[in-house]
């Protein structure tokens, strides 16, 4: 079937309004900081006692001793979960209008993506600009779950920040227009494999976005506590804690593990099926390996005395940069089976 | 792998999950062999060195990918070589062109494996140990755990003791009940899932080793209307693994009866190749039926457990040779190779070794659809559209039988002499007739040619089942919580209390909280029923 170049104008056309409604709602996060009510942001992750499942505005682990201590025969139940969009809607004004702002520009970004995928007739990742653009929308969408499940709205300039960021300089640089896949990629496993991959890197995206921010808290709290001179603009305070920062952290890379897992072992299924071995040391299955294995040691690090926070977070960002590396290093400079990029 | 520096016991109670022995010093000089060989081990099962191991792992790997490798891209080492002749050597000497074959980089997994197995197995008896062991006394005061409820009822302790435990039950709790408490523990699968996913991680690699060791590979170009049978001395190429002799190859035979390629002809595109097709006729075993399969890029053709796999394509154009005498001496298609030439500009030699009285011998440029650049030969698209080809003639000894093996794509022309100054062109049909009646050459048509690689891999499946295996293993382990739920009744006041490993997934304050209200409910039924019944 030929592509439908009508409908691959009509998903620029909303890719282009994506971005603009990201970086608005990134300057109304921004507005959040600034003009919006002080408050702690409160992550529902802690298992530590605390009215974390409901009230806004209470300090991070509150004693578990000293709620013990007052109760009485009374009856004192743990309140059930306050549903999350309800914590939405009794949020600040600057973070509905954030987060609308975001919601809306969500679904044009994925109306891009799905208009895109229609006008080829296939999975819309099958180049290194459809990667991107698809990428950047998983990691949308999952942040946007993550913000409104963890009430974490305060995260929310970094991450769709970073998206906005990625998006933009997609769209300037390696535009590229819609068109058919070379025999190689005209597989489903293309929408099996590179989907895993796509989403796994969406979903280390939003972990790396929080593991920086983990780092630049942590680094403000140990400025803090040696007595040395710290901007005192009130940005860390609105963060959450530095412990609800690395068990969401931590969680988002737990979420994203088994399914770049699963997506390498797609990748060997298909490479079996294309290339009549399931495992070859091609350059980009060596990085796949790579990242595998530092996502592992993150994981492992976080266990291990010594290792944990701020040297875990290292190890995180390093698997990061070599997924980064895989992507806009080895696929597009070395030469291997997986040279699919388009980019020239 | 076990953590160092961590009690067996952390503070909530709870035995950690991966504490098995805890860092000691190294043993001081008057102890014996044993101390040191105990202390050694320990440091090997040890996560600190376990999280080494993986970072040498991924550090190790990273040559494989920057340097040309051995089994993936020869001709890169080759060239590698060429372009850094001092250096290459001493690189060749650090195993850096076959990293994933090296001692070095086995050292660091079969570690890393010793390593895990270690720690998995001593796991492995813990878990079953735990698993048949009773759920731990209830705590003194439950409202100090992280999750705790309390709430009055108007049920006698016993009969509230046991709504609770049926309701706990219920949940697929484990339960200890003695004096006024009830203990109860779930989640014992993370741990196992723990332990499937480093076991089929070791799965993995003995796969890995059972292909090495039981597999083949081979290549085989394969021009249209050729046939060919799997034999070692019939494939261009054969790759056995370490037990493997080549004597019990599947004796099925392959005839190429048509290859296709289309390309797209107009847009950005044009050129990129849209579709691949290679029509082939196969015989499993001599004397059997003979079936027809359309073997394409990501559709391979299994014969008996060996695969048949399409990599590669190209043009091998027809040439008519006659020498002086006006004998035909060579009459084929010849296969020529594509280097990185652009759409499908491909180069090879035509060796006319009968030809009398000397041999005759051409080096050739095949162009799909021709066009001149300001005199230089170019492709401007990939299909056979204005096919013409370009050759160099040469007379003399083509150097068949000097013993040293040739390359029939290389002309080695030291004893030869070139007999056209310039290339000639000759388009289908057109003969170039040879000065000196030496003889002539006809460019009679253009066939295409297909490349096949034939697999066995023993190791396969199993790969497969272990790699699942390990992702399922993974999961349990991500999505599973091990949590304990104690109730207690003093009087008419029944405290719920409970705690979950923190590193878990999240979300038992939610089920706490559903679990706690639950047994309240339950408990609130029950007694309305005894005040039903006594009524």
């Amino acid at each position: 079937m030929p592509v439908n170049l009508a409908l691959g104008h009509v998903s620029n056309d909303f890719l282009i309004a994506a971005l603009v409604i990201y970086s608005l709602a990134v300057l109304t996060f921004a507005g959040d900081f600034a003009f919006g009510r002080p408050r702690r942001a409160v992550v529902a992750v802690t298992a530590a006692k605390q009215p974390a499942l409901a009230t806004v505005g209470a300090a991070a682990g509150t004693s578990s001793a000293d709620a013990g201590q007052d109760k009485t025969a009374a009856d004192s139940m743990p309140e059930l979960a306050v549903p999350a969009l309800r914590a939405l809607f009794q949020a600040d004004a600057w973070v509905r209008a954030a987060m609308a702002l975001s919601a809306a520009a969500v679904v044009a970004h994925a109306v891009a993506v799905v208009t895109r995928g229609l006008a080829v007739h296939r999975a819309p990742w099958g180049n290194m600009y459809e990667f991107l653009t698809a990428l950047t929308c998983f990691a949308a969408i999952f942040f946007l779950g993550v913000m409104v499940r963890y009430r974490a709205w305060s995260l929310g300039v970094f991450v769709m920040g970073a998206v906005v960021i990625t998006l933009g300089l997609t769209e300037t640089l390696i535009f590229t227009p819609a068109g058919d896949l070379v025999p190689a990629l005209q597989s489903y496993w293309l929408s099996i494999h590179v989907t895993a991959m796509t989403v796994a890197t969406g979903v280390f995206f939003v972990s790396t976005v929080l593991g920086v921010v983990y780092l630049v808290v942590d680094r403000y709290n140990r400025r803090a506590a040696a007595g040395r001179p710290v901007p005192s603009n009130g940005i860390v305070r609105r963060l959450p804690t530095l412990e609800q920062l690395d068990r969401l952290a931590y969680r988002t890379v737990v979420f994203g593990f088994p399914i770049w897992t699963f997506g390498v072992i797609a990748g060997a299924i298909w490479a079996d099926q294309a290339w009549g071995r399931y495992w070859g040391w091609d350059p980009v299955e060596t990085w796949a390996f790579i990242t595998w294995v530092i996502y592992a040691a993150f994981l492992h690090a976080r266990a291990t005395a010594g290792w944990r926070g701020r040297r875990a977070h290292y190890v995180q960002l390093l698997g990061f940069a070599s997924l980064t590396f895989n992507i806009l290093v080895v696929q597009i400079f070395i030469a291997g089976l997986h040279s699919y990029a388009g980019v020239n | 792998m076990t953590e160092l520096r961590t009690p067996p016991v952390d503070q909530d109670g709870f035995p950690a999950e991966a504490a098995s022995e805890q860092s000691r010093p190294a043993p001081a000089t008057a102890h014996g062999a044993g101390d040191w060989l105990r202390w050694a081990w320990r440091q090997l099962t040890s996560m600190r060195i376990a999280l080494i191991l993986l970072f040498l792992l991924a550090l190790g790997s990273i040559p494989g990918s920057m340097l040309p490798q051995e089994g993936v891209d020869p001709g890169g080492v080759a060239q590698y070589y060429k372009s850094h002749p001092s250096l290459a050597p001493f690189l060749n000497h650090l195993g850096l062109f076959n990293v994933f074959a090296a001692p070095w980089f086995a050292a660091i997994y079969l570690l890393l494996f010793t390593s895990l197995v270690g720690c998995v197995v001593p796991r492995t008896f813990r878990l079953a140990g735990s698993a048949r062991a009773r759920p731990p006394r209830a705590p003194r005061h439950l409202n100090k755990l992280p999750q705790s409820a309390e709430y009055s009822t108007a049920l006698a302790p016993e009969p509230a003791l046991e709504v609770a435990s049926r309701v706990l039950a219920g949940h697929g709790f484990r339960l200890r009940q003695e004096g006024d408490w009830i203990s109860s523990e779930k989640g014992y699968l993370r741990e196992a899932g723990n332990l499937l996913f480093h076991l089929a991680l070791l799965g993995v690699l003995i796969s890995v080793a059972l292909g090495g060791l039981f597999g083949y590979k081979a290549d085989r170009l394969l021009v249209e209307k050729g046939t060919f049978a799997n034999t070692t001395s019939d494939l261009d190429v054969f790759r056995p693994g370490r037990l493997v002799t080549g004597t019990g190859l599947p004796p099925f035979t392959i005839t190429l009866d048509k290859f296709n390629a289309s390309y797209i002809s107009s847009g950005p595109q044009q050129g990129q190749p849209a579709a691949f097709d290679a029509h082939v006729t196969y015989t499993a075993h001599p004397g059997g039926p003979s079936r027809t399969f359309d073997i394409q890029v990501n559709h391979p053709l299994n014969i008996d457990g060996a695969n048949v796999y399409l990599i590669g394509h190209g043009y091998a154009p027809v040439f008519r040779v006659t020498d002086a005498r006006g004998h035909v001496v060579y009459d084929q298609a010849t296969a020529f190779l594509n280097g990185s030439a652009a759409n499908l500009l491909s180069q090879g030699v035509i060796k006319a070794t009968d030809a009398q009285p000397e041999q005759l011998g051409f080096s050739g440029v095949f162009v799909p659809t021709a066009i001149d650049v300001s005199g230089t030969l170019a492709s401007i698209f990939p299909a056979p559209d204005r096919p013409m080809v370009s050759l160099i003639a040469y007379v003399g000894d083509l150097g068949m039988n000097s013993g040293i093996s040739q390359s029939i794509y290389q002309l080695d022309t030291t004893r030869m002499h070139q007999l056209t100054a310039s290339p000639q062109l000759l388009q289908p049909g057109q003969t170039l007739h040879l000065p000196g009646g030496r003889g002539s050459i006809t460019f009679v048509g253009v066939q295409q040619w297909a490349s096949l690689a034939i697999t066995h891999d023993p190791g396969q499946v199993p790969a497969l089942i272990c790699g699942m295996a390990a992702l399922a293993g993974l999961l349990l382990s991500f999505l599973v919580r091990r949590r304990r739920v104690f109730v207690r009744v003093r009087g008419s006041v029944v405290q719920v209390g409970g705690l979950a490993r923190t590193d878990a997934s999240g979300g038992f304050e939610a089920e706490f909280a559903s679990l706690a209200a639950e047994l309240k409910s339950a408990h609130q039924r029950e007694s309305s029923q005894q005040d039903t019944e006594t009524e």
